[in-house]
């Protein structure tokens, strides 16, 4: 099976200063006085794989390196050590509607987050519809975003990040907007996307939703890989530790 | 602390390298189209502002100053100044502002700082369009090399601040107080570029020393082009050259220093 994405041994650490130092006025008058950091160890040693046509799920608690991982694979943050091989073009949604004007209507909206995720005009000029018609706005395409209400916002940005996906899916923690209906729409579509080959990496802490929509499945904790198995067991542990923790486990 | 072991080029790219463009263009349009509410009287307005600032500048100066070719002189670089002033407090704060988008999707930093730079550039190609349609009107055509000239000055102008931009944006989000002491350097440097005063008033042996400052070549040079019909040395292009390259050369240095951990800047 093609490897289109892998982690080997990918550390990282956020150096957290006891005294701020944001301006250069406070860097000139503080330049002889030595200022402490403290190492805050976000990830250590992680290495994962994501093989072609694969649905891997990401689950850990708060503060254990979830969202610092995902944005190492997106290219957000540069690792302090190990390596990230892509071999594939990758759509991360961390969350939706990035970049989105509410001074605009929905078809300039589409077009200004659907180049952010890198479709190109041509692309976008060509699923212009079927966006609109996926998000159920097609009444409203000339509407300002600053008049949608939430849920519509938040469809539209849907329909726009389920048309640019590429080769690999990365989601965080974004697949419960909307009513049950569009809810459904959303889990159809990315069951199509699976069908057609696309890979995904899905970060949740719904076990239903890493046992339902993931082959396999990593758990995090502190920072470190904890257990690496099929969905159901990852997500079965979860909620055993976090039950055992005295966490109230997610619905 | 653990040495960086991944290259920038290792960074996984969510962007394909060409449609770098495409984000620009979409960028500039609705940015364009937000300020303006995309009415026909904004996009109107857009283009009519520079002109009805020229044309007021025009008339007060006409009473303040008898001589028309210094009030000419005056507002080419009044206007270009303008140009400098604006465009490099809007590159400065330009990641800054969208911060929200590339903590969220990796997107290419030049483009974002490039971007903004694009409403003040619109305002300068209007100016360039009326002055030269006033020249020809008021009987004192530039030469087609004149308006040549003033075009790559501009250009020049534009590279200038975008090599600035680049630079101080991706600093800014590290040093916050980067747009202050620029503020004052530009208030100050308004007055080091000859704009309200001719730069023949300082003798000859400080000349140099004034060049250095980038806005002055290009103003003094756009005005020899467009209002005194004179074309400016070679060496007088080499050193402007060599400014441009440098500031282009610093800033694509600087971000490509910082850039890839400007999301952990903010």
């Amino acid at each position: 099976m093609t490897t289109l994405l892998e982690l080997q041994d990918v550390s990282k650490s956020f150096w957290i200063p006891d005294e701020r130092r944001d301006t250069i006025r406070e860097h000139v008058f503080a330049a002889f006085r030595p200022r402490p950091l403290r190492e805050l160890r976000v990830l250590e040693s992680v290495s994962l794989a994501l093989s072609r046509g694969e649905a891997l799920g990401l689950m850990g608690g708060n503060g254990a390196g979830k969202s610092t991982l995902l944005k190492i694979l997106c290219g957000i943050y540069v690792p302090d050590s190990g390596r990230v091989v892509a071999n594939a073009a990758i759509t991360p949604i961390l969350e939706l509607g990035v970049g989105w004007n509410p001074e605009l209507d929905a078809i300039d909206n589409i077009c200004l987050m659907g180049t952010i995720m890198g479709l190109s005009l041509a692309e976008l000029r060509r699923d212009v519809d079927e966006i609109l018609e996926f998000a159920e706005l097609k009444p409203f395409a000339r509407m300002h975003l600053k008049h949608y209400s939430s849920g519509m916002a938040a469809r539209l940005a849907y329909g726009v990040a389920f048309s640019a996906v590429r080769e690999v899916l990365v989601l965080d923690e974004v697949l419960a907007v909307g009513d049950a209906g569009f809810k459904q729409r959303c889990e159809e579509r990315y069951r199509q996307l699976r069908a057609r080959g696309h890979s995904a990496i899905v970060v949740s802490h719904n076990p239903y939703i890493i046992s339902s929509f993931c082959d396999r499945a990593l758990l995090l904790e502190g920072g470190r890989l904890m257990m690496e198995g099929a969905a159901g067991d990852v997500a079965a542990t979860y909620v055993s530790r976090l039950t055992h923790a005295g966490h109230p486990v997610p619905a | 602390m653990a040495q960086a072991a991944v290259l920038h080029a290792d960074r996984p790219r969510v962007i394909p390298r060409l449609a770098g463009a495409g984000l620009a263009w979409t960028l500039i349009r609705t940015d364009f189209k937000a300020r303006y509410h995309g009415t026909f009287s904004g996009f109107a307005w857009a283009l009519l502002k520079p002109a009805a600032i020229f044309l007021v500048l025009m008339v007060v100066f006409s009473f303040v100053f008898p001589d028309p070719s210094y009030k000419l002189q005056l507002v080419v670089g009044l206007f270009l100044w303008d140009f400098f002033a604006e465009g490099t407090k809007t590159g400065l704060a330009s990641l800054h502002a969208k911060g929200f988008l590339f903590t969220k999707i990796r997107v290419p930093l030049w483009v974002l700082v490039l971007a903004s730079i694009a409403n003040p550039l619109i305002t300068l190609a209007v100016f360039s369009v009326v002055i030269v349609a006033f020249l020809a009107l008021a009987g004192s055509a530039p030469t087609a090399l004149g308006v040549a000239l003033f075009a790559a000055y501009g250009v020049a102008l534009t590279l200038l601040v975008a090599g600035f931009s680049l630079a101080a944006s991706v600093l800014f989000l590290k040093y916050r107080d980067l747009n202050q002491i620029w503020d004052v350097i530009a208030q100050a440097g308004f007055f080091v570029a000859p704009i309200i005063y001719p730069l023949g008033i300082v003798p000859e042996r400080f000349h140099f020393y004034f060049y250095l400052w980038p806005p002055t070549p290009i103003i003094e040079f756009s005005r020899a082009a467009l209002v005194r019909h004179e074309i400016p040395t070679p060496t007088g292009h080499l050193c402007l050259a060599i400014e441009v390259v440098a500031a282009l050369t610093i800033g694509a240095l600087v971000m490509r220093r910082h850039g890839p951990r400007a999301a952990e800047y903010v």
